[in-house]
């Protein structure tokens, strides 16, 4: 028995002496010195596809792979919505005054990591590829939609010329990086040509252009650790500074229970969405956890998109505006925004996030707009003093004044204003076009039969936004709107969000997202191709705000015949801004906020408020910017 | 009835299981308001920066309907999908990480939901009947009580409140075992497996605190009745030790239906333990099914659901097929 319970005890002796001699020599749990290695939650948790690192496919995307593997022709620079060029040699240059073929010239000099120079070859190879397997790779339908077929071709080993399939003014921002992401990746033409079927090849631990590459993974998705590069001045972005951690390591931390704990014992430095309540649990514990601003709200609020309520224009009775603003106009956003996200939230009246880079872009010149409007009845709708009154309201309710902005520092904070919270100008709006209050007290139908309304809002998935859907419920039901909010797992708000005969009300972002001039990223889908009955149930491909406006549809088209940064461009996007909030067409309520709380006890200088060089998310190819500034503490 | 009669009945009983439970899988994803091939365009749309244009993305569509297998009516669908599964053992690619072949996402994803849950399974078993017939041979002492307050204690904590505790005190308060484990890549060297089982102790602790007081609760009931029992006491004025009458008379006795409910648990461990695997990042099937439902991907939910049922099914026909072997009033009808 003795000698069984010695072999029993032996290997968990064993394992607790190896932790303790990690401990002691401040490695990571996979072998990387600490003080070198920068930890980030993973965005994703778990990843079902690990080894899956083909980017022409389906690939474990959230592993670091667009931030530090790959590499990109052009660049966006998140801090001011520019882009900059990474592998090409300038921006793209038009040939012909259509914009439909270009010269790029990249740069000479760029290796994969395996010694190979990269060149024009990669490209063509990469393009070539994508038109090939068409039918058979995942990942590669926005190139395949965008570039004209067999149109490439290499001129010379740093030169390629290619043309489009329509008039491109975004040549730099498909074909290169839009905030976070591009369509177009390309791969090294000596690996992938050796290959019996690229198709299903998975190449996995990948020959990389970025400075870094896979060092391990764990077949199980739970995390993935890359090395820098011996020669990552010449990888892809080697000219963008110097990569301060040698090695980068992705890794789940678990629920957020789990998660909290692990970041107070400084166990990784970056998080994603952490909940304002763990951030302030986690902070009471460890002074080197970091909220993104040190005054109210203390969150990241410079996402792409922004949370509104998107509506179903084409059934009625929301098919007339007066129903749609009276929605508006119940919502007591100041309550909503204290109650579901403990008032940390920027207010953005029109359909995008109100942020710096789009603020003088499109609220700024829209801030007169928004103020003289007016509705059918002559009502002004706007409140202009929104943010001022949110703060003293969070004084009111014992919040510390010294984290509460005051002066400009209000309107930056909490938004340049919201829409009036005002249920009798609501009743009034319904009761214009027949609606009105039951013995019940709820709204009825303009036939006196009952309205209930179901309200789609996502399940724990998102808590954020589950939150907000909750109280935005609340807000409705208590101006007598019959609403039911309805929580649904991801894919079928995907299926809800597509389904004209499934969709009524749902909170949402997807058709918000502006993060810069280039306001076609995201309104490019509101044309006539994308408008179903109402009773349709086939999906939608974009248009998820049911625009059925003629003239919305004339200015997407006209814009899409305009440079992106030409002022007739400009104009073109605040002119759809105004006519989607004339008529209300989704009710734009927040910048998406994001946490990122950080941890400083091995690294400094991640992007914050008050030194906004990158957006500060991990899993945007903004990271770059991020691996270059920060700094070792020195701490072992 | 003769032996291979009985024996005919149960695996015929078994088959027609099967085929049921297959069948059902079929249909029932079809039923979630999920499309999977919607889900991944608008992730590609996404990507693209809204590119894809209406023509595209029907284009796209029929191309992942022909790479899905999901072509043709469902009825076509589902004798192809009998056809894969019965005799080729084929789930298809994953939807959502095409190319990835299901049954490589399971296979990865099985030893850790098997080598967890089993052993977890086994222990909680044992150690539970052990503390129950204790408990419930001696129900008149005060000793016996104290071991039923165990299991009282524990049997009703949440399994979630339980394991946060766990973890508070066992990985934040006296650090010995990790927040969040790690489990490192290499061959299977005895340092490998050394961290393996130190990275499982903890999701492993809280799943046998979690079944350990069921066990007790049962058993102790179990064996308080079977106390009483006319035979235990005609041992008893036999003369017979206490050690004899509680594990010849009263153990084996009151055994029956808890190695009945041991069987079902372990035919049941193949669906994973979702809640240990979010609270720990520990990987297994259950992550993979949650996954999978959320994001419609059928043929994964095929493969997930099909092994189950197989394990529930074949842990049925086993416990029919040795409860002659344990009881001889079966054995004798």
């Amino acid at each position: 028995m003795a000698k069984f319970g010695r072999y029993l005890l032996a290997p968990v002796l064993g394992a607790l002496m190896a932790t303790t001699a990690m401990a002691q020599s401040a490695m990571t749990d996979v072998g990387t010195p600490r003080n070198e290695t920068l930890i980030v939650q993973n965005f994703d948790g778990k990843a079902a596809n690990p080894d899956q690192q083909n980017p022409l496919n389906a690939y474990a995307i959230w592993r670091g792979f667009r931030e530090l593997g790959w590499s990109y022709l052009w660049e966006d620079d998140t801090a001011t919505g520019k882009s900059y060029p990474e592998l090409a040699d300038g921006m793209p240059e038009a040939l012909n005054p259509e914009h439909t073929k270009f010269r790029v010239k990249i740069r000479p000099g760029v290796y994969w990591s395996d010694g190979v120079e990269f060149t024009t070859d990669d490209i063509v190879y990469t393009l070539a590829t994508s038109f090939k397997y068409k039918d058979k790779l995942t990942n590669v339908a926005g190139i395949t939609s965008y570039i004209k077929p067999d149109s490439w071709k290499a001129i010379d080993k740093y030169t390629f010329e290619v043309e489009t399939q329509k008039p491109a003014y975004d040549f730099a921002t498909v074909m290169g990086v839009y905030s976070w992401a591009s369509p177009f990746i390309p791969v090294p033409k000596h690996v992938f040509e050796k290959q019996a079927d690229v198709t299903t090849f998975k190449n996995d631990n990948p020959v990389t252009l970025g400075p870094y590459t896979v060092k391990a993974f764990d077949p199980n998705g739970f995390w993935q650790v890359w090395q820098l590069r011996d020669d990552w001045k010449r990888s892809g972005w080697g000219n963008l500074g110097t990569p301060a951690p040698k090695y980068v390591l992705y890794k789940d931390f678990g629920a957020e229970e789990t998660r909290t704990l692990a970041f107070v014992k400084n166990q990784y430095d970056e998080d994603t969405f952490m909940s304002p309540d763990s951030i302030q649990a986690a902070q009471a514990k460890n002074p080197a956890i970091q909220t993104f601003s040190p005054t109210m709200p203390f969150n990241d609020m410079n996402d792409a998109c922004s949370y509104g309520v998107y509506i179903n224009q084409q059934k009625a009775p929301f098919d007339k505006p007066e129903v749609r603003w009276a929605l508006a106009l119940s919502l007591d956003l100041q309550t909503i925004g204290i109650t579901a996200v403990n008032g940390q939230f920027k207010a953005a009246a029109l359909p995008l996030s109100d942020t710096p880079i789009t603020n003088p872009l499109f609220y700024q010149p829209l801030l007169g707009f928004l103020k003289d409007l007016k509705l059918s009845d002559g009502y002004q709708p706007f409140n202009a003093d929104f943010g001022q009154q949110l703060v003293d309201k969070l004084k009111d309710q014992g919040v510390d004044a010294s984290v509460l902005p005051t002066g400009a520092e209000v309107q930056k904070g909490y938004g340049a204003g919201w829409w009036k919270y005002d249920p009798a100008e609501s009743e009034k709006l319904l009761n214009s076009v027949g609606i009105k209050k039951g013995s019940d007290g709820f709204y009825t139908m303009p036939d006196g039969s009952p309205w209930s309304i179901e309200f789609v809002i996502p399940s724990d998935w998102n808590k954020v936004m589950q939150r907000v859907g909750f109280s935005i419920a609340d807000s409705w039901k208590k101006a007598g709107f019959n609403v039911s909010a309805r929580q649904v797992d991801n894919g079928e708000f995907g299926t809800v969000q597509n389904t004209n005969s499934k969709f009524t009300l749902m909170v949402n972002w997807a058709n918000t997202c502006v993060y810069n001039s280039n306001f076609l990223n995201s309104w490019r889908v509101f044309n006539p191709d994308n408008v179903k009955p109402v009773d349709s149930n086939d999906p939608l491909n974009g248009n998820l705000l049911r625009v059925t406006d003629k003239g919305i549809f004339d200015l997407v088209a006209d814009a899409t015949k305009r440079e992106t940064t030409s002022p007739e461009f400009l104009a073109d996007g605040q002119k759809i801004a105004s006519a989607l909030v004339t008529g209300m067409a989704e009710i734009n309520l927040m910048n998406i906020p994001t946490t990122i709380p950080t941890n400083s006890y091995y690294w400094t200088g991640y992007p914050k408020a008050d030194n906004f060089y990158a957006a500060p998310y991990t899993w945007w190819s903004s990271f770059k910017k991020t691996i270059v500034t920060i700094k070792p503490t020195g701490k072992q | 009835m003769g032996v291979l009669q009985y024996v005919a009945k149960r695996v015929g009983l078994y088959l027609a299981v099967l085929f049921i439970g297959l069948t059902i899988t079929f249909f029932l994803p079809r039923l979630l308001p999920t499309n999977p091939i919607d889900a991944y365009i608008s992730q590609l749309q996404s990507r693209a920066n809204g590119q894809l244009t209406a023509e595209a993305i029907i284009q796209l569509r029929t191309n992942l309907e022909e790479l899905y297998g999901l072509k043709g009516n469902l009825f076509s669908q589902y004798l192809g999908y009998l056809n894969r599964v019965i005799f080729h053992l084929d789930f298809g690619p994953s939807f959502t990480y095409y190319p990835t072949p299901v049954s490589s996402m399971i296979l990865t994803a099985l030893p850790w939901t098997l080598g967890l849950l089993l052993i977890a399974t086994l222990i909680a078993w044992v150690l539970g009947n052990l503390v129950g017939v204790v408990a419930g041979y001696f129900h008149t002492k005060r000793a016996a009580t104290v071991l039923e307050v165990v299991g009282i204690l524990l049997y009703p904590i949440p399994y979630y409140i339980l394991a946060v505790s766990v973890i508070l005190l066992l990985a934040y308060v006296i650090p010995i075992f990790p927040l969040s484990p790690t489990f490192p890549v290499g061959p299977l060297t005895p340092a490998l497996v050394g961290s393996i089982v130190y990275n499982s102790t903890l999701p492993a602790l809280t799943l046998v605190l979690a079944g350990f007081g069921w066990n007790i609760l049962s058993m102790k009931a179990l064996a308080v009745a079977t106390t009483e029992e006319p035979y235990v006491t005609f041992a008893r004025l036999k003369g017979t030790s206490n050690w004899t009458r509680m594990v010849r008379y009263v153990f084996r006795n009151a055994m029956l239906p808890q190695v009945t409910a041991l069987a079902l648990s372990l035919g049941t461990v193949f669906n994973g333990a979702l809640l240990t695997e979010i609270l720990f990042s520990y990987p297994g099937v259950g992550l993979l099914m949650r996954t999978a439902a959320s994001s419609g991907d059928y043929d994964v939910l095929y493969g997930a659901i099909t092994l189950s049922i197989v394990a529930v099914a074949t842990a049925g026909l086993v416990i029919d097929l040795i409860y002659p072997l344990l009881d001889p009033r079966i054995r004798h009808r």
